[in-house]
């Protein structure tokens, strides 16, 4: 969130909620030599490639669309977290992207449920 | 014959406490301003993710009652193309995140070049997927089909993916206007927000992919 704070000559100073340059990426515990934008493209590229490498391997299964699922929301994830910067902005954005979602998604499951035959 | 000699006098700083009070409340507004065109973009944003959402809901639950149909898809579909497209697409949301970066640094030539890249990987993209179309469309895999083993598929594909396709064509005029702008000099290390909010765009249409992707190809 973009924070305003008292100064002494101006009397309030606008702080950048981006100020990340050299923010190094840490990874479960590591640092690695490289910023955090492209950490996280490395980390989106592996994952991906690991996605599809699962996809043609294994047979279609419940275990496996679920895997698939929680690979793929743990990249939008960070898609969302680091590039469009929610980890810093503020919160009431995330909200705009949440709340549609879980709309959509019960609806899909309401729909899921009912018959494809009717009700007969 | 004499020569004009300038003394130029540093401007003075008003430091009454009324220039204080108004340069704390430009800062103030223009902190404002920002915000609300952010938020306003986010608001966009909502809209977009219901229309989205609602083309993958519809597209669940045809997998979900039809998944032989899906798979049988999926046997004639080339995943290395679409692989390779996804990849360009994460290449570009990371080119524009670089971009941003440049601009933050002061560096509008940065931001030009990676933004440029930006750009390239979209219409790429966009040219891949007309690729994808062709081959798909020799395979059988039309808009409407029926009576063949892929009935009811075309319309729930295309749809998400198409509209997914405009999306990344806009972002790519939008990309070429804030590079333009950027050359005019309008962005800066005080002030790109203009630079944001296409940032919040473009990475949205890089995370509805990374669901498409999964969702039509992979499961």
């Amino acid at each position: 969130m973009t924070d305003i704070e008292h100064n002494a000559d101006t009397g309030l100073q606008v702080v950048d909620p981006h100020d990340d340059h050299d923010e190094q990426f840490s990874f479960v515990g590591r640092t690695f030599p490289v910023n955090v934008y492209t950490g996280v493209f490395i980390v989106l590229g592996i994952t991906t490639l690991i996605e599809v490498v699962i996809s043609q391997i294994f047979e279609r299964s419940g275990l496996l669309i679920f895997i698939m699922l929680v690979l793929a929301t743990f990249k939008a994830g960070l898609v969302v977290w680091f590039y469009m910067h929610l980890n810093k902005d503020n919160r009431v954005f995330l909200a705009c992207l949440l709340i549609p979602v879980i709309l959509v998604v019960l609806a899909v499951m309401f729909l899921s449920i009912v018959p494809a035959g009717g009700y007969s | 014959m004499s020569q004009e000699v300038s003394i130029e006098t540093p401007p003075v700083k008003d430091a009454t406490p009324a220039a204080t009070h108004r340069e704390a409340h430009g800062a103030a507004h223009a902190v404002s301003h920002a915000e609300n065109l952010k938020f306003a973009v986010w608001l966009f944003l909502a809209s977009e993710v219901v229309v989205f959402a609602t083309m993958i809901g519809v597209f669940i639950v045809f997998r979900i009652r039809d998944p032989q149909v899906v798979l049988a898809v999926h046997h004639n579909t080339n995943i290395l193309l679409v692989t390779l497209n996804t990849f360009l697409l994460l290449t570009s949301s990371w080119a524009m995140v670089m971009g941003l970066r440049e601009i933050r640094q002061n560096n509008p030539q940065g931001l030009i070049r990676w933004f440029g890249l930006m750009c390239l990987l979209g219409l790429v993209f966009v040219g891949l997927q007309y690729v994808e179309y062709q081959q798909l469309a020799k395979e059988g895999i039309a808009l409407f089909n029926q009576g063949n083993e892929f009935d009811g598929f075309g319309a729930r594909f295309y749809a998400p993916t198409a509209f997914h396709g405009v999306h990344v064509i806009i972002g790519v005029l939008w990309g070429l206007y804030v590079i333009n702008n950027t050359r005019k000099g309008k962005y800066d290390n005080k002030n790109y927000v203009g630079v944001e909010v296409f940032g919040l765009y473009w990475h949205f249409v890089d995370v509805v992919w990374v669901i498409l992707f999964t969702m039509l190809y992979l499961v």
